[in-house]
C-alpha cells in the first residue's frame, strides 16, 4: 500500500455487520485500507490498472482460476456447518478474504479445493462453533425448515423404482446424515458429496487415514440404518409424494 | 482373510481407494464370503443415495458478485469510479 502524504484513507468494511474500533484490532479479515485517491488528479479509466504490480495480477487471475471455481461447493459446505444461509455465505467471503491474503502459501499443484475446504472448516470453528448449540443434539425442525426454505422447487415425483429407498425424499436423507455424529457426517459429506479422496480428507480431518476408512463405515452403516427406518416408515411404498 | 478383516477395507472398497494388494485378497474374500459381498452392496448403494439426493445449491448472485469483486483485476478501478460520481 503506497503512503500518501496527507495520511487519507478510505476503508472498505467487507460485511454488514456493525463496525467498531475493536473490529480494527480483532477482526482485521472483515475490512480492509484503500487509499484515498488523489483527487487532483483525474485519472482515467484504466490508469489505475497498472499501478497494479504484474505479480498482483497475476495473482488475481490465478486465484480466479483456481480458486473462485469452487464457490457452489464451500457455499454447500458452509451450509451443511452453519445450516444458515446468512452464516453460509459469510463463512464463504471470510473463507476467500483468508485464501487470497494467503494464497502464496497454497502449494501449487496440489488441490486448490481442499486447501479452500480446510480453511473455513477452521474459520468455521473459530467463529461458529463455540457460540452455537451443543454439538451432537439435531434439531429436526429446523433442518426441515431450512430445507424447505432453500431449495428449489424440484420435482420429487420420479419414476416408480423398485428400490424403495428411491422412494426417500431429499430432506430425509439429509436428516439422517445430519443425525450422525459430527466425525462420521463430516467423512460422508467429504467423500461421497464432494468427491475428496481418503488423503485429502485424512488431511482436513487431521486423522490418519485409517481413522477416515473405519469412520466411513461405520458411518455408512449407521446411515443405512437410518434410511432403513424412514422407509419403513413408509411401508416400502414408492408412491410416496411430497 | 476373514469378515472382520474384511470390513476394514469395505469402504476403501466402495470408494476404490484398495491398494492393489488389497484389493487382490479382498477380492478373494468377497468370492467366498456372500455376507460381505451383501454388504459392500449395501455400503455402495449408501453412497449412491447420499450422491442423489443431497441437493446442492446454487451460491447467491449477491455473494458471487462479492467474491469476484474481491478477487477482480478491476476492482480498483470500480472503487475510483464511484468516488469520482
Amino acid at each position: 500500500m503506497t503512503a500518501h502524504g496527507d495520511a487519507c484513507f478510505k476503508l472498505i468494511i467487507l460485511d454488514s455487520k456493525p463496525f467498531t474500533w475493536e473490529t480494527m484490532i480483532f477482526e482485521p479479515g472483515r475490512f480492509q485500507f484503500m487509499d484515498k485517491p488523489d483527487q487532483t488528479r483525474h485519472v482515467k479509466p484504466g490508469t489505475k490498472k497498472e499501478t497494479l504490480t504484474r505479480e498482483e495480477r497475476q495473482k488475481q487471475l490465478e486465484f480466479q482460476k483456481e480458486a473462485v471455481v469452487h464457490l457452489n461447493s464451500l457455499y454447500n459446505y458452509a451450509l451443511h456447518l452453519t445450516m444458515n444461509p446468512d452464516d453460509a455465505e459469510d463463512l464463504v467471503q471470510e473463507t476467500y478474504l483468508k485464501a487470497y491474503r494467503f494464497f502464496n502459501s497454497f502449494e501449487r499443484g496440489t488441490n486448490c479445493k481442499a486447501w479452500l475446504f480446510k480453511i473455513l472448516k477452521n474459520n468455521y470453528i473459530n467463529r461458529f462453533r463455540k457460540n452455537s448449540k451443543e454439538p451432537g443434539k439435531v434439531d429436526y425442525d429446523l433442518i426441515k425448515d431450512f430445507y424447505h426454505s432453500i431449495k428449489d422447487v424440484q420435482n420429487d415425483t420420479s419414476e416408480a423404482d423398485s428400490d424403495y429407498f428411491h422412494s426417500l425424499l431429499h430432506e430425509e436423507v439429509y436428516q439422517a446424515l445430519h443425525s450422525l455424529p459430527e466425525e462420521f457426517r463430516e467423512v460422508i459429506q467429504l467423500c461421497d458429496i464432494e468427491g475428496f479422496t481418503y488423503e485429502e480428507i485424512a488431511n482436513m480431518v487431521e486423522s490418519p487415514i485409517g481413522t477416515v476408512r473405519s469412520r466411513l463405515y461405520r458411518g455408512r452403516k449407521l446411515l443405512r440404518e437410518q434410511l432403513e427406518g424412514y422407509a419403513k416408515k413408509y411401508g416400502f411404498n414408492t408412491d410416496t409424494d411430497q | 482373510m476373514n469378515c472382520q478383516k474384511a470390513r476394514v477395507l469395505m469402504s476403501a472398497a466402495v470408494d476404490c481407494e484398495l491398494s492393489l494388494r488389497e484389493e487382490q485378497v479382498f477380492l478373494l474374500h468377497l468370492s467366498e464370503c456372500q455376507e460381505c459381498k451383501d454388504e459392500l452392496e449395501e455400503a455402495k448403494n449408501t453412497k449412491m443415495i447420499i450422491k442423489e439426493k443431497i441437493v446442492q445449491f446454487k451460491a447467491p448472485q449477491t455473494l458471487i458478485n462479492s467474491i469476484m469483486e474481491l478477487t477482480s483485476v478491476t476492482r480498483l478501478e470500480q472503487e475510483d469510479s464511484v468516488l469520482f460520481e
